[in-house]
């Protein structure tokens, strides 16, 4: 093929050459003059990082992953950027997660239950179903589906969150799926974990003002005969009974996995959010060593305040009710505070080592 | 010193370049040599033929994976499904098809029970795009499927190339729907009995001294103590064949894969003829001397006499056995509850009221 090539060089001062080079041409294979550095090459070498990225995954994921092959590991939350909000439910964890949802790079997977879906199948497995290998939770391929599941939950984040950038924190809201708090930790040792708990007794009465008929959850709630067993107004007892049990379950399987997690964790308690929200949460992001600029936490608290609820949405029979620690003084009787007592006992004593008894109020 | 350079490529006609180099610039020292030029080029080629190099052995790495025909690998079409409920003779269809040269049961991992009890039972399908089982039915199976496939390999590594894996999943059917969408391509069993001697079956290992209850009382199983009043477990049972049968049926009417319906009652009356039409309208291929001897060593009549009866998990294996062991007013019961999937599977054989 025809090339043309001219050089010339010619001193423009004493000791400095000034240089022209022009090669033209028409060829069939490689341009000539394109050099390590052309858009061809440098697609290249993105190409070779994305297939080492994605033959990472791969081993870590071990077979059988789809994502992966449609490189869509590569688009997954980094597990050290997965923020765990555990405790119970009616603990402040929506007020929580909204302040931090709007931090920067901060994005919410809301309450996915992935922490249900294992949690409460392990919990009920039978001890020999435990102990055997052919049961897909089995003690014997603990590791295997310990593996499993932190890929089930990386894919899973991905897919419900697929704005998410590659430095941008996730915030998975998970009170209600606490009972898998263990086994998620174990899954993602590096993700960060927050563990909010809240007064047993005002947790119970907080249930107890939204399943009343008319209220903000019995209207929610669809399952089974839930409405018309109307248990808040029919036998508050037993929703107080049955609410103080799954508190000990939620919240004890919280703790445990808190205990044992070996990333980046913090304990808060919703009556320290609620006198202090500012320093609570500057002490949240440094212990979660999370940055965080103070004038933007500053903004979040101030505008997600309870002062700036509108007041049509707040109240009694409503999601957001009263926000006042200590406030099952006035909604349980002596009987029905003494009832969670004494089933959250342990976790009261621990949580609450202060707190004044039902007894003593009257 | 000052140096400007531009290169421009232009595809002119189909696999013909037309390129212009063109380099301008003040230097104190020597000018660039043309030589210098090519031997820059020589090395830059050298590093692109590398590069091409390591991307075709990776590509090549990722495509063994992607189709998981890597040696030490499960096919995914090689996965057969076991679906039903329990007592429909499942343990021995399993038992007979593990025997065969590279075919391996998996006996009831209950991965449909996880993700079926959670997504049926609990509502998660109305979770919306954030509930982890909620949002599209490609995510859900693309999640599933990567979880039983991993779960399956760690158990079962030694399974290779064209081995067949039996998943016994009675008791995992309330999801049976779900994994059959994450893995297409699978096969399927889909065991049928005719419900009243499934209550039956039920109601013999739920009385007292009876297999269910020893189980129990060994610790073995945990949780609410099983029903011992006939009436609640009759009702159960009914309501757990009405579930789990009727997912099964749910996942088989909609697998696109090799499917095939089984009557244990058939199974029972020609075990050969079934299986060879098992392995057949599946497209297994199986060594019929292997069948035929595993028909035989797990035929009820090598079961030792001291392990069968009632009360026992080998029970007495007669189709129609119902008619002796409920009464009229559980046969009712049962027919109630059941009535879609008896009259479906078995046509015409409710008991004639007026009659009795």
């Amino acid at each position: 093929m025809p090339v043309l090539k001219n050089r010339v060089a010619f001193e423009v001062m004493r000791g400095i050459k000034a240089f022209l080079n022009l090669e033209v041409g028409l060829t069939r294979g490689e341009a000539p003059g394109g050099g390590a550095g052309s858009e061809t090459d440098n697609a290249r070498s993105q190409k070779i990082g994305q297939f080492g990225r994605r033959l990472a995954n791969r081993a870590l994921a071990g077979p059988g992953t789809t994502a992966s092959a449609n490189g869509a590991q590569d688009r997954r939350v980094r597990p050290e950027n997965a923020v765990w909000i555990f405790g119970s439910g009616r603990s402040g964890s929506t007020w929580l997660r909204s302040m931090m949802s709007d931090m920067d790079h901060h994005r919410v997977w809301e309450e996915p239950m992935v922490g249900q879906l294992f949690g409460s199948f392990h919990k009920h497995a039978q001890e020999g179903q435990l102990s055997s290998a052919n049961f897909i939770m089995g003690e014997p391929t603990r590791k295997g589906w310990i593996r499993s599941i932190r890929n089930f939950v990386l894919d899973g984040a991905m897919y419900a969150n697929p704005r998410l950038g590659p430095d941008d924190y996730l915030v998975i809201k998970e009170p209600n799926g606490s009972t898998g708090a263990p086994l998620l930790m174990e899954a993602l040792p590096e993700s960060r974990m927050i563990l909010l708990v809240r007064d047993p007794r005002d947790v119970t009465a907080s249930v107890l003002d939204g399943a009343r008929k008319g209220s903000w959850l019995y209207e929610r709630k669809d399952k089974g005969q839930w409405k018309e067993n109307a248990l808040a107004d029919t036998n508050p007892e037993a929703i107080i009974r049955r609410r103080a049990h799954m508190y000990m379950s939620q919240v004890g399987r919280a703790k445990q996995a808190f205990e044992a997690h070996e990333g980046p964790k913090v304990l808060v308690r919703y009556e320290d959010l609620r006198a202090d929200t500012l320093g609570t949460i500057k002490r949240i992001y440094s212990e979660l060593g999370i940055p965080a600029e103070e004038k933007e936490l500053v903004r979040v608290v101030e505008k997600h305040s309870w002062e700036n609820i509108p007041e049509e949405n707040k109240g009694e029979g409503k999601f957001y009710r009263k926000a006042t620690p200590g406030g099952w003084r006035e909604d349980l009787t002596p009987e029905q505070a003494g009832i969670v007592e004494k089933i959250t006992a342990p976790l009261l004593e621990e949580f609450y080592p202060e707190r004044e008894k039902a007894g003593e109020t009257n | 010193m000052p140096i400007y350079r531009q290169n421009v490529i232009l595809e002119v006609a189909r696999g013909i370049r037309a390129f212009l180099n063109f380099e301008a610039g003040l230097t104190r020292g020597p000018v660039p040599e043309e030589g210098q030029q090519s031997q820059k080029l020589q090395q830059a080629r050298r590093w692109l033929e590398d590069r091409n190099r390591q991307i075709a052995e990776l590509e090549k790495k990722l495509a063994e994976d992607r189709s998981g025909a890597a040696a030490g690998d499960l096919k995914p079409e090689n996965v057969v499904w076991m679906f039903g409920t329990a007592r429909v003779g499942s343990t021995w269809l399993g038992s007979m098809m593990d025997e065969p040269t590279g075919h391996t049961m998996w006996h009831e991992p209950l991965v449909g029970a996880l993700f079926g009890s959670f997504y049926y039972g609990r509502g998660a399908h109305r979770g919306g795009k954030h509930g982890i089982l909620g949002g599209s039915d490609e995510k859900r199976s693309r999640a599933i499927r990567a979880f039983v496939l991993a779960a399956a390999h760690e158990k079962f590594p030694e399974i290779t190339g064209d081995g067949y894996l039996v998943v016994k999943e009675p008791n995992g059917s309330n999801g049976a729907p779900l994994l059959a969408q994450a893995l297409p391509e699978s096969r399927m069993i889909f065991l049928v009995r005719d419900p009243r001697d499934v209550v039956s079956s039920n109601l013999s290992g739920k009385s007292e001294g009876g297999w269910s209850v020893k189980a129990y009382e060994r610790g073995r199983r945990t949780g609410t103590p099983p029903p011992t009043d006939p009436k609640a477990i009759v009702k159960q049972g009914a309501r757990k064949y009405l579930e789990f049968i009727g997912r099964s049926k749910e996942a088989y009417d909609a697998h696109q894969g090799p499917k095939v319906l089984v009557r244990y009652e058939e199974l029972r009356a020609d075990t050969l003829g079934t299986m060879k039409h098992i392995y057949s309208t599946l497209g297994m291929s199986v060594d019929e001397n292997e069948v035929t001897r595993a028909v035989e060593k797990h035929s009820w009549e090598n079961i030792p006499e001291d392990k069968k009866g009632h009360g026992k998990f080998y029970r007495k294996a007669t189709p129609g056995g119902w008619q002796e062991d409920l009464t009229p007013d559980q046969i009712e019961v049962v027919e109630k509850i059941t009535g879609p999937l008896l009259d479906e599977f078995y046509p015409g054989q409710r008991l004639d009221r007026t009659g009795v």
